[in-house]
């Protein structure tokens, strides 16, 4: 048997036995430490883990019962042997009782000593084997616990109910989350649920119930449980089988799909104002042209060109709104692709007034426009910006007084370029004012009426300005003016 | 005696213009006589004002459902009581918006006699004043 690196201590108060056991097993490759007392004995022996420790039993200062008490204590699986030259049946059921291995009859010969000492080392190494199953069965274990703790926390943290009903219809297990999808106080593990979930659950439960092989799909369905799309479900069923395939309950998935549904409502209520705002021009050019076919309806030759120059203007309208309807589409989809360049504002200005030079003329409004020093430049798509100030403009022009003005003022303030466009136009009251940003929102008061427009081009501009992380706002005064604020944020 | 005859004087609000004169003509036509109003607001002035024997009432005007409100104003009134108010609408099933389906109780609160379809049938017009000549 190989010694080499087996670490042993040797402790007696006799030095000749001492130093000749060392010298003896060092020869044979042993590690020997030696202690010539009981305490020194004790500190050694539990403050290094010896393979193997040989303690005399009768020593001045310390019985070696107690010293194999103090070691054993400490270092559980160091080997210990009692040597004794009072060998009786009682100490050797003593020693063993405290945990020596054997013990040793004083005096041994060379080969009786390293026989004790093979079979220690021997009992050694089954000690220190088991003792690392030990651990890693323990450490197993406590991967297993992590492992459930950590389901639980996912489940329990997940934003979805989950809920698991047995084939008795008794709750098995739900998470925090199913209580606030039901919208129900509390539920108890066991307790019978079926007369507490919705009618459209409980239906798609009773098909797991009562088919007679076991559905093997998820069954889906939308449930409103607070009226007015106020809170909206989706409830997936899942059955769930036993390990023979029997039926052993249904685990029900709970999403909230209010916000989905919110939208929906939206988007719908959207499509039917899109409906109306299409259909009533269509419907007014029909009717002008139903009054001029009609023949039992006399209209003069000067009303059927009035009828027609107002058909006209109903045409003109409808094509500006399906304009202005594939722009905001283009924009929801953002499939308009952004040309994304340095714009400088003054030249946008410009350009904008040249291209609504027309109308300021008819109407005889005057421009004055201020733009302050060295403003730096925008990056911006610059149809987009074009867009912006050609609809506030030519609000501001269609809802001015005739010989009117409009003021622009563009300064930087911050990281914002600021532009105020004030005009001296019919302004809006209040109940006007805050709807005004509104789809197909627009003022009708004696003022406006006349004037045409999609209702939808201010909408054009809060979604274009915004989708650069500026602002607009508005200040405005019945029949005073009205003022907008741009906000664009500059790139420094 | 002929509806036209009965409910002669008819109150017509729309604040489509447009729509608004298309109408008048048609059933002035037809021998009815027409007074119009743009707005819910100038419709009830107009209507205590003249008193007509009819009302017709455009559904979605300053609000969207200003018709309505014009409706329930009107038949507050003693003489709205005893007179037919239909709400006039393109936006029914084609657009989405449900109103046969409106409960109960917003008929009690709204009180109108029937919805008119755009774009005014003038025998749609007469056929509902008989009716409700009858159920009277």
């Amino acid at each position: 048997m190989q010694h080499e690196n087996v670490k042993i201590l040797i402790v007696d108060d006799e030095k000749g036995l001492r130093e000749g056991s060392k010298r003896l097993l060092e020869s044979e490759g042993y590690c020997v430490d030696t202690a010539e007392n009981g305490t020194k004995g004790i500190e050694l022996g539990t403050s290094h883990d010896y393979d193997l420790a040989v303690i005399d039993l009768k020593m001045p200062d310390i019985e070696g019962t107690d010293v194999l008490r103090e070691i054993k204590n400490k270092r559980p699986n160091t080997i210990c042997f009692i040597a004794t030259a009072y060998a009786s049946y009682d100490t050797a059921v003593e020693s063993t009782r405290l945990g020596a291995f054997s013990y040793i009859p004083k005096p041994f010969t060379p080969e009786e000593l390293f026989n004790h000492l093979d079979q220690g080392y021997r009992q050694r190494l089954l000690l220190l084997e088991a003792e690392k199953l030990k651990e890693e069965r323990e450490a197993t274990l406590l991967e297993v616990a992590h492992e459930k703790s950590r389901l639980k926390t996912i489940i329990e943290s997940l934003s979805s109910g989950v809920l698991l009903i047995n084939s008795e219809g008794e709750v098995v297990y739900y998470n925090h989350s199913t209580l606030q999808k039901l919208d129900i106080d509390n539920l108890e593990i066991g307790e019978y649920i079926l007369d507490k979930l919705p009618g459209q659950i409980v239906d798609i439960i009773n098909q797991f119930l009562k088919s007679d092989n076991i559905i093997q799909k998820s069954i889906t369905t939308q449930v409103e449980i607070r009226p007015n799309t106020e809170l909206v479900i989706d409830a997936t069923c899942s059955p769930v089988p036993h390990p023979d395939g029997s039926f052993a309950g249904v685990a029900v998935v709970l999403k909230n799909i209010t916000g989905f549904k919110q939208v929906e409502h939206v988007k719908n209520q959207f499509v039917s104002m899109v409906a109306h705002e299409l259909k009533t021009p269509i419907a007014a050019v029909l009717g002008f042209i139903k009054l001029i076919l009609d023949e039992k309806i006399h209209v003069p030759y000067e009303q059927q060109r009035d009828f027609l120059g107002r058909s006209h203007t109903r045409l003109q309208g409808l094509l500006d709104l399906v304009n202005d309807l594939l722009d905001i589409s283009r924009m929801e989809l953002k499939t308009k692709q952004r040309e994304i360049q340095e714009l400088d504002i003054k030249e946008v200005l410009i350009s904008t007034l040249q291209f609504l030079e027309f109308e300021l003329k008819k109407k005889d409004i005057s421009v004055d426009t201020t733009i302050g020093d060295n403003l730096p430049k925008l990056n911006a798509d610059q149809n987009e910006i074009i867009r912006v100030f050609t609809n506030i403009l030519s609000n501001a022009i269609k809802y001015n007084k005739d010989s009117g003005s409009i003021k622009i003022n563009c300064s930087l303030k911050g990281n914002f370029l600021v532009t105020n466009i004030t005009d001296t136009g019919v302004g809006l009251k209040p109940e006007e004012k805050e709807r005004l940003f509104q789809e197909f929102f627009r003022a009708k008061n004696k003022h406006t009426r006349g004037i045409s427009g999609t209702g939808l081009g201010l909408t054009i501009v809060k979604r274009i300005v915004e989708s650069y992380h500026g602002k607009i706002e508005v200040e405005s005064e019945f029949e005073k003016g009205t003022t907008f604020t741009l906000y664009i944020p500059i790139n420094k | 005696m002929l509806v036209t005859e009965q409910f002669k004087k008819l109150l017509l609000v729309d604040d489509d213009i447009d729509l608004l004169e298309q109408n008048k003509i048609v059933l002035e036509a037809k021998g009815f006589e027409v007074q119009t109003a743009e707005s819910g607001k100038e419709g009830f002035e107009l209507f205590k004002k003249i008193k007509p024997d009819a009302a017709i009432v455009d559904l979605m005007m300053e609000e969207p459902d200003a018709g309505f409100i014009l409706c329930h104003r009107i038949k507050g009134t003693d003489h709205g009581k005893s007179i037919p108010v239909f709400i006039l609408t393109s936006a029914t099933y084609e657009t989405g918006f449900k109103f046969s389906s409106s409960t109960d109780e917003e008929k009690e609160w709204i009180k109108s006699d029937g919805i008119l379809n755009k774009p005014v049938s003038v025998d749609e017009l007469v056929s509902k004043l008989e009716n409700f000549r009858t159920s009277a």
